[in-house]
């Protein structure tokens, strides 16, 4: 009695767990939308990004809006213009990638070029009044905004003021790749006590006022890691020349002293770090630059 | 005994509580979406003369669209945002997508995102805000004639309508362009711009951005000031709340003309033809206003503030005060301090400084003369404070432009604003309020 009792609670026991099994669920799960990435008919500007970006170094350069892509989605940001797509994505590889490489190999840039580039028409205005032009996410993608404004030489309505703001993207460009070296390769430590002093109201302070003490731009205020690539952008965007004439129109000696040992820094590290000889790198990002704005 | 049968009973409850249910839909949510957005692509795709379509955006102006969707994720449009976007059709991408409901994006930048930037240079709106409107759509309803969809960021309300072929021909042809030239009402030189209609002369003001306007007219020696939104209706502007003065009503303006060469618009109201042109004084000049504008600060030792220094010749903020290093806006101070024993009015530029608003420079007049036409002159004694050199253009431009020595009106737009305008020719003016 004892026995059958056993095997009947052993049947209800299998019974309970293999009577409720779940069939598959109903109808054709093949096709789920948007698995894979969204999709449209693909235009001349996908083949030229798939022929310039996606094939020769892997990167995914996305111009159509897709909320979900900005790491904020509380920002409000409009879509980038599609006559600006390529145009910006010309730029970006003779502004940044064509130096890089001639100053170290062809595979340096398929291994740092960050893996999405996400193209943006407006800024993106944060609560403060501030607005974020740019954004490096971790190594592998770059947020660009502001590029409805985005006009070089040669394009029709061009205007001298417009290099201020292809200046400022390329800046931009510099400034996030630069996040990709060092997170690759930390700069040395020292680096970060040059000044110290960082702060996040660094908004309140001008550029001028950056200068003197010691940082080459007010943003470079926000922290070590974006101090370090503001130095570097500005030394490869304005060149040499215009960075020594900003260093010597300031008036206090320590400001004056600590942004050389922060360019000398900088110069260093590229060297020791990548192997990158700095001058030939800086004179050939200056030259590019130079061709579209003047 | 008893046992087994709740042994039994046991069991039987197992196998009945396991009973399936049926499915409501024989078919998977991802089969269903994906029929939707298909079948929505479809409609959109449909019509031969694409859709029209109104948008009020959350600053309550009002936009037209016309649309028309290719099958390739391309999409064509026409808008009354301004006269190229009236004139001009502009190609740009659009795509459908499941998100929680299916949703139309239109995901490269066309004139539907004009009025939803957030860089306020693009549309007058606020930094950061726009106008306060959407490019991306959660589709709501879809007929085969008519489309309704909310905005996912700013809950725009869109609702597409299936277009007539005289619809889509009226944007070809250019009969929109013609009548957004309406707005070029605020290309004309002159403070003042006038029209009558019914023996009665009329100052209309708009304001392009916020799509409203302003008459404003005397009745006896009463000013009396009418201001109401208004949009685009293809061959007509339309008010929102008819405008009435005794026999005269106003519900729109048709057979929009802009003359660029005079600078005069001409349209229809009802059977009058009326052309809106340039005048270089008020209807009736407000003889007590400058007095009354200087004594309302004077008496209370307050002042008048200006944001954007003077427009001239058409140009807003013509000597570029708003360029000059953390300005903050500009002041006129009557009866300032004193020098030498007698006071003087200041027009101050203000700064904003790491301690706070800083009264840095500015230029001394004496008190103005009010002439007994209407008019306040001023007579400047002096320079105070250092102008720093960067803002010497627009401190020197701005300064003597006050001076001009026929004067100015006072015209009071409200209780606590009023415009100052060159008599000499009303095509310079400044805007103060306190």
């Amino acid at each position: 009695m004892k026995q059958i009792r056993k095997i009947l609670i052993g049947a209800v026991a299998c019974l309970a767990l293999a009577g409720c099994r779940k069939d598959e669920i109903s109808g054709n799960a093949d096709d789920i939308p948007g698995l894979g990435g969204d999709v449209w008919t693909p235009t001349q500007i996908d083949a030229w990004l798939y022929e310039n970006y996606t094939k020769p170094y892997n990167t995914d350069v996305k111009y159509k809006w897709s909320q979900t892509e900005l790491s904020d989605i509380n920002r409000f940001v409009t879509p980038v213009d599609e006559a600006k797509v390529i145009p910006v994505m010309k730029c970006l590889d003779s502004v940044l990638i064509t130096p890089y490489e001639s100053v170290t190999n062809a595979d340096f840039m398929r291994r740092y070029l960050p893996r999405f580039i996400m193209l943006f028409g407006s800024a993106a205005y944060d609560s403060d009044g501030t607005r974020v032009q740019g954004q490096a996410e971790g190594e592998g993608r770059i947020l660009l905004f502001e590029l409805n404004n985005f006009r070089i030489k040669g394009m029709p309505g061009y205007q001298p003021q417009d290099s201020v703001g292809a200046k400022r993207l390329f800046h931009i460009i510099e400034h996030e790749f630069g996040h990709t070296l060092h997170l690759n390769i930390m700069y040395p430590v020292e680096f970060k006590s040059i000044t110290g002093s960082y702060t996040s109201n660094w908004y309140n302070y001008t550029d001028g006022e950056a200068n003197e003490k010691g940082f080459i731009s007010n943003y470079a205020m926000s922290g070590p890691d974006d101090d370090f690539v503001e130095t570097l952008a500005i030394l490869l965007v304005e060149g040499q020349t215009a960075f020594d004439n900003r260093i010597a129109s300031i008036t206090s000696d320590a400001g004056r002293a600590a942004l050389q040992q922060k360019s000398d820094a900088v110069r260093n590290y590229l060297r020791n770090a990548w192997n990158i000889d700095f001058t030939t790198l800086q004179q050939q990002t200056r030259a590019a630059i130079v061709r579209y704005t003047k | 005994m008893k046992k087994w049968t709740l042994y039994i009973l046991l069991i039987a409850g197992l196998f009945a509580s396991c009973k399936k249910e049926s499915y409501v839909f024989d078919q998977s949510p991802d089969e269903r979406i994906n029929a939707a957005l298909a079948s929505y692509e479809q409609v959109l795709q449909s019509p031969a003369s694409g859709w029209k379509a109104t948008i009020t955006t959350g600053t309550g102006s009002i936009f037209n669209f016309h649309f028309r969707f290719g099958n390739d994720n391309r999409v064509f449009m026409y808008s009354d945002f301004n006269t190229s976007t009236a004139g001009t059709e502009k190609e740009s991408s659009y795509r459908l997508k499941a998100l929680q409901q299916p949703v139309l994006i239109f995901d490269t930048y066309s004139y539907i995102h004009l009025p939803a930037d957030p860089d306020g240079s693009v549309n007058g709106g606020e930094d950061g805000a726009g106008l306060v409107s959407d490019f991306e759509f959660s589709i709501d309803s879809v007929y085969a004639d008519s489309i309704t969809l909310t905005g996912r960021y700013h809950q725009t309300h869109l609702r597409l309508e299936k277009a007539a072929t005289d619809d889509y021909t009226a944007w070809q042809s250019g009969v929109w362009e013609s009548t957004v030239q309406f707005e070029n009402i605020s290309l004309i030189l002159e403070y003042f711009k006038r029209f009558t209609l019914g023996g009665v002369q009329y100052d209309v003001k708009i304001d392009p951005i916020a799509r409203t306007i302003t008459f404003l007219w005397f009745s006896g020696s009463t000013q009396r000031s009418f201001t109401t939104s208004y949009y685009f209706d293809r061959t007509d502007v339309v008010l929102v709340q008819p405008f009435t003065n005794g026999t005269t009503n106003i519900r729109r303006f048709s057979n929009i003309s802009w003359n660029a060469g005079t600078r005069e618009l001409r349209m229809q109201i009802d059977n009058s033809l009326v052309t809106v042109a340039g005048a270089t004084a008020p209807v009736r000049i407000d003889v007590n206003a400058p007095r009354r504008w200087y004594n309302t600060v004077a008496s209370t030792d307050d002042y008048w503030v200006s944001l954007y220094g003077f427009h001239v010749n058409g140009v807003d903020d013509a000597y570029k005060v708003t360029a000059i290093p953390n300005y903050a806006f500009m002041v006129f101070w009557p009866a300032f301090g004193t020098s030498g024993g007698s006071s003087y009015d200041l027009l101050g530029f203000v700064t904003q400084t790491n301690d706070g608003l800083a009264l840095g420079f500015g230029a001394g007049y004496s008190a103005p003369d009010f002439t007994a036409d209407g008019r306040a002159v001023f007579n400047v004694l002096g320079v105070l404070g250092d102008v720093p050199s960067v803002a010497e253009n627009a401190f020197y431009n701005t300064a003597s432009r006050m001076t001009d020595p026929n004067g100015y009106y006072l015209v009071q737009t409200s209780n606590t604003s009023y415009d100052m305008v060159a008599a000499s020719n009303a095509r310079a003016w400044i805007s103060w309020f306190r």
